[in-house]
């Protein structure tokens, strides 16, 4: 595909998810945030069955060697660069996707929040220069390299080259796995839902009496 | 236009959204959104810069400034569509933060989001809906780094709430 048809197939692309993102409120912060702090799991589980079609969609292309997968090696730096990105996103109130849908609706913050994001790549791209560390893809070779961090190049096409087993496989296994989660939080939500009824109820059979009291009175 | 007056499930717009990215993952690659910031932060600079940008190493290396770069419109058709939503459903207005700790805890949050994406490669679009999925290694790795640091981040967006 030529450059100005990936660039407009891109752009669709981002339009329809900023008009569904910004109708749906749908935001990967609080789908972390709020489970963690608020224990509720609205964006959560939307979240879950995104990563569930795309496991089953992606491996299943994969495993009829099709699809644009991302190469390059991985390491510590992913480990590490997420967990300041996690800090970044909570502290901010939005993640990438956010930041963009929030700035369409006019929120000073989040455009605020997208500068200073620019301002930190630009920053780094500074020390980088300077530690060369994580080392550039155009200089990675697919092998573990334990000096410099990185573990080398691993996903569900060299799983299935490596096994023989097709990658779709190991997709389903990872659907299970997500689909767990999804079945936990449901249960979990059901429980919840079931001690606050039963603790209204315990509420309203002890306000009863005084509500009793005061409508004689009231008349 | 019911879609313009009420909440969309997350579910069904996550679900919508899914489809569209297998496809956009066999014509060009999975749905990201650190790549073309990064790109665009290269561009910026080169506006300010001009050649000078070239004594930066990153620019030349990792990442050589390029307008035709696909994933810079993944995120400028997301600040479209969410315009168009936005002023469709009449939900367009200015929101400027009120208090100083919480532009102090937006621009520390920017900070780290970006230093953060370079570092890793990856952003969290990346990590949740292109890794992952592709069960890349980096994927997992990424995913135990973004819940360890939103809940630190969450324990101090606690402290600050409790001011």
């Amino acid at each position: 595909m030529s450059a100005i048809g990936q660039c407009l197939a891109a752009f669709i692309f981002g339009s329809v998810v900023g008009l569904l993102v910004q109708r749906s409120r749908f935001c990967n912060t609080a789908a972390l945030r709020d489970a963690m702090l608020f224990k509720t799991y609205r964006n959560t589980k939307a979240l879950l069955v995104c990563m569930m079609i795309l496991t089953i969609g992606f491996t299943a292309f994969i495993t009829v060697g099709e699809g644009h997968t991302m190469h390059f090696d991985v390491g510590v730096n992913q480990i590490l660069g997420l967990f300041l990105f996690g800090i970044g996103m909570v502290l901010a109130g939005a993640c990438t996707v956010s930041t963009w849908v929030k700035a369409g609706e006019g929120n000073v913050g989040a455009i605020w929040a997208l500068l200073f994001t620019f301002v930190g790549m630009f920053l780094f791209s500074l020390v980088w220069s300077f530690i060369y560390w994580p080392p550039a893809p155009t200089t990675m070779d697919h092998q573990t390299h334990l000096a410099a961090l990185q573990f080398g190049y691993a996903n569900a096409a060299t799983l299935q080259e490596k096994t023989g087993i097709p990658a779709i496989a190991f997709g389903i296994v990872q659907f299970v796995v997500l689909f767990a989660i999804y079945r936990a939080i449901l249960r979990k939500e059901a429980r919840m839902a079931e001690e606050r009824e039963q603790a209204g109820v315990a509420a309203g059979v002890a306000g009863a009496p005084a509500g009793a009291a005061a409508a004689p009175r009231a008349d | 236009m019911e879609l313009f007056k009420k909440t969309l499930d997350p579910v069904i717009a996550l679900t919508i959204i899914a489809v569209l990215d297998i496809f956009l993952f066999l014509v060009v690659g999975a749905w990201t959104v650190g790549g073309g910031e990064t790109m665009m932060t290269g561009l910026i600079a080169k506006g300010v810069m001009g050649d000078q940008l070239h004594r930066i190493p990153f620019w030349d290396v990792v990442f050589k400034p390029d307008p035709t770069y696909w994933k810079i419109y993944i995120s400028l058709g997301m600040l479209f569509g969410s315009i168009v939503a936005a002023v469709m459903s009449k939900e367009f207005y200015w929101r400027v933060p009120r208090h100083l700790s919480e532009w102090v805890m937006i621009t520390v949050g920017g900070l780290l989001m970006g230093i953060g994406i370079r570092l890793a490669f990856v952003c969290n679009v990346s990590t949740f809906f292109g890794l992952t999925p592709e069960m890349n290694l980096g994927g997992y790795l990424a995913i135990s780094g973004i819940i360890a640091g939103a809940w630190v981040g969450s324990l101090i967006y606690k402290k600050v709430l409790e001011g």
